[in-house]
């Protein structure tokens, strides 16, 4: 892992939904750092604000205050043109659903980001050679999602979201339509994205298996932060970092009282 | 609480879709206008001459409105269920805040009813307005001018365009029911089924589109260059050609545009893949009601055709001679000097027509030599019969056609030396007028007495006494010397008697002719008029070119909704695919762009087909079965031709606008929903 500078830095990021009485806080002015090169989850009970936040940084929803700031651009006042540019360029997203489009193939699923912004598919397809043999999609290319496998759809995506080499890749529950089997599959790969092409990647979860690849975790809890775990790459090997992840969610099962 | 609640749900399904509550108020104004045919002024006067044959469109009207309400049935159909399918989230709700089915689907059928009955409050006086229009725009058209034109309000048309409307709307209301009986809540959440991307293989498409356009063009072959002949068989096989190949063009199209994104994809930008792909996908998914809503078009174009041309085309051949006399010559003077008759009188003169003298009869020794004419005519396809049953009995004298030719304002016959002219009552319809003109052209002559007569290349049609009922099949137009010389009667055949034209102007035609009727029945003369005629011949036309302009635009609108909407309801149904995409960085424009483009396309493949099918359809039509009468002005036909195809253009444009407004409204409501979020 090549940790260097900031690239993502949330500054008081506040989001209110409702008016008036009906207001409920989903996220209270949050502030913290994402690294380059970082694969940092986000962790936290139902409700707890965690998709909210990835979706504020996605520009999928308007923050009510604060600074969403990718590398020193304030995106969170974005819109029209800069915003699209934004979405697809700057960041990669990945959906629980996978969120393909039914009617396109792999193939044109794959480099839709990049015809958005100029790109024809015959310049990127190095691009996307390389990163379908990475993500071991090669022989579904030509499909259409309908005729794959929920893993290869979920690969696809992934590749989706890597085509125009963002600087982040956002990723909300990427696993969670995917059996234990798959999921192993695709964090793997995402693994691999994040350590050989140095791809910074912000992942939401439940799933203590899927956090355990991850060098950092925020445990989210009422909009807040509540808790941060390390991991030393060097060191610990996901196996011995899930069990502290299971602790810490055990632990904030249990209520604030009994966290380290 | 429960009745608020329905009539809060159908307001807002009124305010969110023009188009489907536009659709509502067509259908209303679609009945009514045809139901209340009986009422409108032509149909009144009609029913005063023509009493039988008036009966016997009002015995058909019911088979014409049940087949609207076929087809209205499924434009209501569609417009209702693009309605529910908008609602489904709203739906599966009730369902799980614990309201019973029976009770979600009473409140639809309230819905419905409440809707129903507020279109009927717009679409009625609506209806009432257009058929009043229609009514003075046909008695103008038609030419009887305006007989005493009252406001007319057909109880009968409102009880059964209520009854009708509210059945079609009940019925599809019961369908959809149905539908929505077997779907599970959970799936009601959800954006409706969307079709999965079904991949045929390549050669199959490429077979069903080859195959499709094969048959279409057989059918085309069939129609330009064998419908003359109007054997069944041949009509059988067009028609079958043609359904089946526009089913199997729209099966294979899918496939086709595959192949065709396939080998644009890599130099693609934007969103062009995406659009296409949208469009392939309709295509696939609605080949059956493509091909069913391009049919429709064919049929409303050529319906629309032929009404015009029917209405039109016959509108100023109609009035050669007004009255036609047959009494003792001193009678006829004697009626003639009295002073309320003198005033209404342009002209009166003796028609000379006459049987030849028996030697020139067929058979006799002096027959008139007509080998050159059969020559010619068989030169000409479809003759045989002509040719078998070629013979010139009658005769009649120059001077009296050329007062037919003077009173009507055309150009008079100068015969000179040895030439003569023909005459046909029969040229007006169908083949004869071209085939025996077609013969003229290439230069006749007939012989009488040994010498030959040449024979004018002009065919002259026009009727030589009042009652149209009297036809001449061939009559031959002679010199006045030469008619004393043949003519077995030398006593004029009968008085023809015109109008005049002051009279005409200012009491309006038909009343002229009902005055003199009245005049000529008072003094108890044998004669004929105009009107026995015109009743008839007026009655073909109203009832023709009426009939078949109301099912060419109820066709065509049914077609277009169905279009418009089968359209609408996918674009719902992938709606989350435009969420995707502006995650992906598409912009809000560039995917109303693509949506605009979309519909376009979507329009177009519907049109193109239709149109080119609809051109070989029309030339079929007025080469075979239906022919432009030989007096219409084609200048007046090809005017109107042109400004009804500028006409179907123009509302093309508007639906397609409004379609386009309507999709290009539902994004931008759900990116606008997405953000503000």
């Amino acid at each position: 892992m090549n940790i260097k500078n900031e690239i993502l830095q949330v500054e008081s990021l506040t989001k209110v939904y409702g008016k008036g009485n009906n207001r409920t806080m989903a996220l209270n002015s949050i502030t913290f750092h994402v690294l380059e090169g970082e694969f940092l989850g986000i962790m936290g009970a139902s409700g707890s604000g965690k998709t909210t936040l990835l979706n504020c940084i996605a520009t999928m929803r308007k923050p009510t205050s604060g600074k969403v700031i990718l590398r020193g651009k304030d995106i969170s006042g974005f819109c029209g043109k800069d915003l699209a540019g934004y979405r697809g360029q700057e960041i990669g997203y990945l959906f629980q659903e996978f969120e393909l489009l039914d009617n396109l193939t792999a193939r044109e699923n794959i480099t839709l980001p990049l015809a958005l912004h100029g790109v024809t598919e015959k310049k990127a397809e190095p691009r996307i050679q390389e990163i379908a043999s990475l993500l071991d999609i090669s022989d579904v290319l030509e499909k259409f999602p309908a005729q794959m496998s929920g893993g290869q759809k979920q690969r696809v995506a992934a590749a989706r979201a890597l085509i125009s080499d963002p600087d982040i890749i956002l990723a909300d529950e990427p696993t969670g339509s995917l059996d234990s089997k798959n999921s192993k599959i695709l964090m793997d790969k995402l693994s691999a994205v994040n350590k050989e092409q140095h791809k910074t990647i912000m992942m939401v979860t439940h799933d203590a298996n899927a956090a355990s690849y991850c060098s950092r975790i925020l445990f989210i809890q009422d909009g807040q932060i509540f808790h941060e775990l390390r991991r030393n790459v060097q060191m610990e090997s996901t196996k011995d970092f899930y069990r502290r992840i299971v602790t810490v969610m055990a632990q904030l099962g249990g209520g604030s009282a009994n966290v380290l | 609480m429960f009745f608020k609640q329905v009539r809060r749900n159908a307001a807002k399904n009124r305010k969110g879709n023009g188009l489907f509550f536009g659709s509502l108020v067509i259908s209303i104004v679609a009945f009514y206008t045809l139901l209340s045919l009986g009422e409108q002024d032509v149909m009144r006067y009609l029913a005063t001459v023509e009493s039988d044959a008036v009966r016997k469109l009002m015995m058909l009207l019911p088979v014409v409105y049940m087949v609207s309400l076929f087809f209205v049935f499924f434009l209501v159909y569609f417009a209702c269920r693009y309605q529910t399918d908008r609602r489904r989230r709203e739906l599966g709700m009730y369902l799980m805040l614990g309201m019973r089915r029976s009770r979600l689907f009473f409140m639809l059928f309230c819905e419905t009813l409440w809707s129903s009955l507020l279109s009927l409050l717009i679409g009625l006086p609506i209806a009432l307005f257009l058929t009043e229009g229609i009514s003075l725009a046909t008695a103008k058209v038609v030419g009887i001018g305006i007989i005493g034109h009252r406001f007319s309000l057909s109880p009968y048309g409102l009880l059964w365009t209520v009854c009708g409307f509210v059945l079609v709307q009940l019925l599809s209301m019961a369908i959809i029911c149905a539908r929505l009986a077997k779907t599970q809540p959970a799936d009601l959440f959800g954006s409706g089924d969307t079709k999965k991307q079904t991949v045929m293989s390549a050669t199959a498409s490429t077979l069903f589109f080859a195959a499709g356009l094969l048959l279409l063009l057989i059918a085309y072959y069939l129609g330009i260059a064998q419908m003359r002949t109007l054997r069944l068989s041949v009509l059988l096989s067009l028609v079958a050609c043609g359904i089946l190949g526009t089913f199997l063009l729209y099966r294979g199209l899918g496939g086709f545009l595959g192949a065709r994104i396939r080998r644009k994809s890599p130099g693609a930008l934007g969103l062009q893949t995406f659009t296409a792909r949208q469009v392939q996908e309709n295509v696939l998914s609605q080949h059956q009601s493509l091909a069913v809503s391009s049919l429709l078009l064919l049929m409303a174009l050529a319906c629309i055709s032929y009404g015009i041309s029917m209405g039109f085309g016959r509108s100023d051949d109609s009035r050669s001679v007004d009255f036609s006399l047959f009494d003792e010559e001193q009678q006829i003077d004697a009626i003639l000097e009295k002073d309320d008759i003198r005033g209404m009188v342009k002209d009166a003169y003796p028609l000379y027509l006459s049987m030849v003298k028996d030697d020139y009869y067929f058979g006799g020794e002096k027959t008139f030599d007509t080998q050159k004419l059969a020559d010619a005519l068989r030169t000409i396809d479809g003759s045989d019969n002509m040719i078998e049953n070629l013979h010139l009995e009658y005769i009649i004298a120059e001077s009296s056609y050329n007062r037919i030719l003077k009173n009507i304002g055309k150009e008079e016959l100068h015969l000179e030396g040895k030439q003569a002219a023909l005459c046909s009552s029969l040229a007006r319809d169908g083949d004869f007028g071209t085939i025996l003109e077609g013969a003229l052209k290439k230069g006749v002559s007939i012989g009488i007495d040994g010498k030959d007569y040449g024979i004018l290349p002009t065919l002259y049609y026009h009727n030589v006494v009042a009652d149209r009922a009297i036809t001449l099949y061939m009559a031959l137009i002679v010199p006045d010397d030469l008619y004393q010389t043949l003519a077995r009667n030398q006593e004029p055949y009968c008085r023809n008697l015109s109008l005049s034209d002051e009279v005409v102007e200012s009491m309006g035609l038909m009343q002229a002719v009902q005055k003199m009727n009245s005049l000529l029945t008072a003094s108890g003369i044998e004669y004929d008029s105009f009107l026995g005629g015109i009743g008839r011949n007026l009655f073909y036309t109203v009832a023709a070119s009426y009939l078949t302009i109301y099912l060419g635009i109820l066709f065509w609108l049914i077609a277009n909704t169905v279009i418009g909407l089968n359209y609408l309801i996918s674009q719902r149904q992938t709606k989350g695919r435009y969420e995707t995409l502006a995650i992906l960085g598409a912009d809000t424009d560039s995917m109303c762009r693509s949506v605009k483009k979309q519909i376009g396309i979507y329009f177009s493949l519907v049109l193109c087909v239709a149109l080119v099918s609809s051109a070989a359809a029309i030339y079929t039509m007025f080469t075979s079965f239906t022919k432009l009468p030989l007096g219409a002005s084609i200048s007046t036909v090809a005017a109107l031709s042109a400004a009804a195809l500028a006409f179907f253009g123009a509302v093309e444009a508007v639906y397609i606008y409004i379609v386009k407004r309507t999709a290009v409204r539902e994004i931008k409501d759900s990116a606008a929903e997405q953000r503000d979020l």
